[in-house]
C-alpha cells in the first residue's frame, strides 16, 4: 500500500519548486516540420481495418445491420469506419470488434486509428492485407486465406 | 490501485483531491492524444512564431499510444493522476532493464526503479499554459508522480532509489525540485542527464526535509 504525503505545507512547498519547471521524461526532440510530415503519412493501415471488418462480416454472412448486432455495436459507428478514413470510433466500439475477432485489442485500437504502430511492419502487414482482400461478393480462398493469416499475424505479434 | 491524493488548484492556490491510480489502460492513451497532444502542439507553433524555439517542450512529439503493447508486461508499471475527470499526468515506470542499476559511486550496481517516461498535461506546465494565452490548472503533478515512483521503489524493496534520464529541459525540476543527484552524461541514451535518487534523498523528498 503507498502511503502518500498528506502535510498540505509539503505539497505546498513542492508546488511553489515546481511552478515554474518542465515536467516530463522520455524521448528526444523532433523538429516541428518532421511531427507534420509523419501526421501526413499514407495510411494504409485504415484500408487494412475496414477489409477486416469486411471479411470478417462476409465470413459469418451478416449483412452490415445484424454485424452490429452480433459484436452489439452501434450501425453508424461501423458505417463511420467503413466510409471515412478520418472516422475515429469510440474505445467500446473498437474494444467490442476485438473481442468478436478474437485479436488483441490494441492491435485493433491501431487498426482503428486510436494508436499507433510503432513499427514498420505493422503498416507493412496492413498494406499487404489491404491490396490482397478485394471487395467482391463471397470470400475467395485467397481472401479467406489472407483473413486468416492477417489474424494469425496480429494474434501472434 | 486508486488513491486519493492532493494537488494544488492554481485557481485558488489550495490542495484539491485527485486520485493517482495504476490501471492504466490504452484509454488512457487515447486520451493524451486526443486532449494533450493537439495543445501541446498548438502551443509549440506559438513558441516558434514568437521566437521562443528553446522554450518547446522536448516532449511534444511523445505519443503514448505506441506504448500500448507495453502494458502488459510485468516489468513496466504505469501510473496516472486524474483529477475533474481529466488525466492530469502519466508515467510509466520499470522494475527490470537495463537501465535499473544504480550508477552512483556509494550505491553502484543496486536495483533501482527507472522512471521511462513522465508528462504532465500541457494546461498544467506554466510556459505552455502561457503560449496559450491561459494560466497553469494545476500545480505539483509532477511531485506527487515522483513520489508514487519512490513508494514503488521501496515497496520493490529498492529503499527509494530510482533513476530517470532527463530531457535538457526538465534537468532544474529533478534537480532542484526533486533533490535527485545528477550523476553524468549517458551517451548510451542521446546524452541525457542521468539522475539517481539515493534511500535517504528519496526519505528527504518524500518527507520535504530538504
Amino acid at each position: 500500500m503507498m502511503r502518500f504525503n498528506t502535510d498540505p505545507e509539503w505539497l505546498k512547498k513542492q508546488a511553489a519548486l515546481e511552478d515554474n519547471c518542465f515536467v516530463s521524461v522520455g524521448g528526444l526532440v523532433l523538429a516541428v516540420e518532421d511531427l507534420e510530415q509523419q501526421a501526413q503519412r499514407v495510411n494504409a493501415v485504415h484500408t487494412a481495418f475496414v477489409n477486416l471488418l469486411n471479411l470478417t462480416r462476409r465470413e459469418y454472412k451478416l449483412t452490415w445491420e445484424q454485424f452490429s448486432q452480433k459484436v452489439d455495436v452501434d450501425l453508424a459507428e461501423l458505417m463511420g469506419i467503413e466510409s471515412d478514413e478520418n472516422y475515429k470510433p469510440t474505445p467500446r466500439t473498437v474494444t467490442k470488434i476485438a473481442q468478436f475477432i478474437n485479436v488483441p485489442a490494441e492491435k485493433v485500437f491501431i487498426l482503428s486509428g486510436l494508436a499507433r504502430a510503432r513499427d514498420i511492419q505493422f503498416e507493412e502487414a496492413a498494406l499487404r492485407f489491404a491490396a490482397r482482400s478485394q471487395p467482391v461478393k463471397e470470400l475467395t480462398s485467397e481472401e479467406h486465406e489472407a483473413l486468416k493469416e492477417y489474424v494469425k499475424f496480429l494474434c501472434e505479434r | 490501485m486508486k488513491t486519493p491524493v492532493h494537488i494544488i488548484d492554481n485557481r485558488t492556490g489550495q490542495p484539491v483531491e485527485a486520485e493517482l491510480f495504476d490501471e492504466v489502460t490504452v484509454e488512457h492513451f487515447i486520451e493524451t492524444q486526443q486532449e494533450w497532444r493537439p495543445l501541446v502542439l498548438k502551443a509549440a507553433r506559438q513558441l516558434v512564431a514568437h521566437g521562443s524555439r528553446e522554450l518547446i517542450p522536448q516532449h511534444f512529439h511523445w505519443d503514448w499510444t505506441t506504448k500500448a503493447p507495453e502494458l502488459s508486461a510485468l516489468a513496466n508499471n504505469f501510473y496516472g493522476i486524474r483529477c475533474e475527470n481529466k488525466l492530469q499526468g502519466l508515467m510509466k515506470l520499470q522494475t527490470v532493464g537495463p537501465f535499473c542499476r544504480c550508477r552512483l559511486p556509494e550505491q553502484a550496481d543496486k536495483a533501482l526503479v527507472y522512471v521511462d517516461y513522465v508528462e504532465v498535461a500541457p494546461w498544467n506546465l506554466k510556459t505552455l499554459a502561457a503560449a496559450l494565452g491561459e494560466k497553469p490548472v494545476y500545480n505539483a503533478v509532477g511531485s506527487r508522480l515522483v513520489e508514487a515512483a519512490v513508494l514503488k521503489s521501496k515497496e520493490e524493496d529498492c529503499k527509494g532509489r530510482v533513476g530517470l534520464h532527463s530531457l535538457p529541459i526538465t534537468e532544474l525540476f529533478y534537480r532542484k525540485v526533486c533533490g535527485m543527484t545528477p550523476v553524468g552524461r549517458d551517451s548510451a541514451k542521446q546524452n541525457l542527464l542521468w539522475l539517481e535518487y539515493t534511500p535517504e534523498q528519496a526519505e528527504n523528498f518524500l518527507s520535504g526535509a530538504r
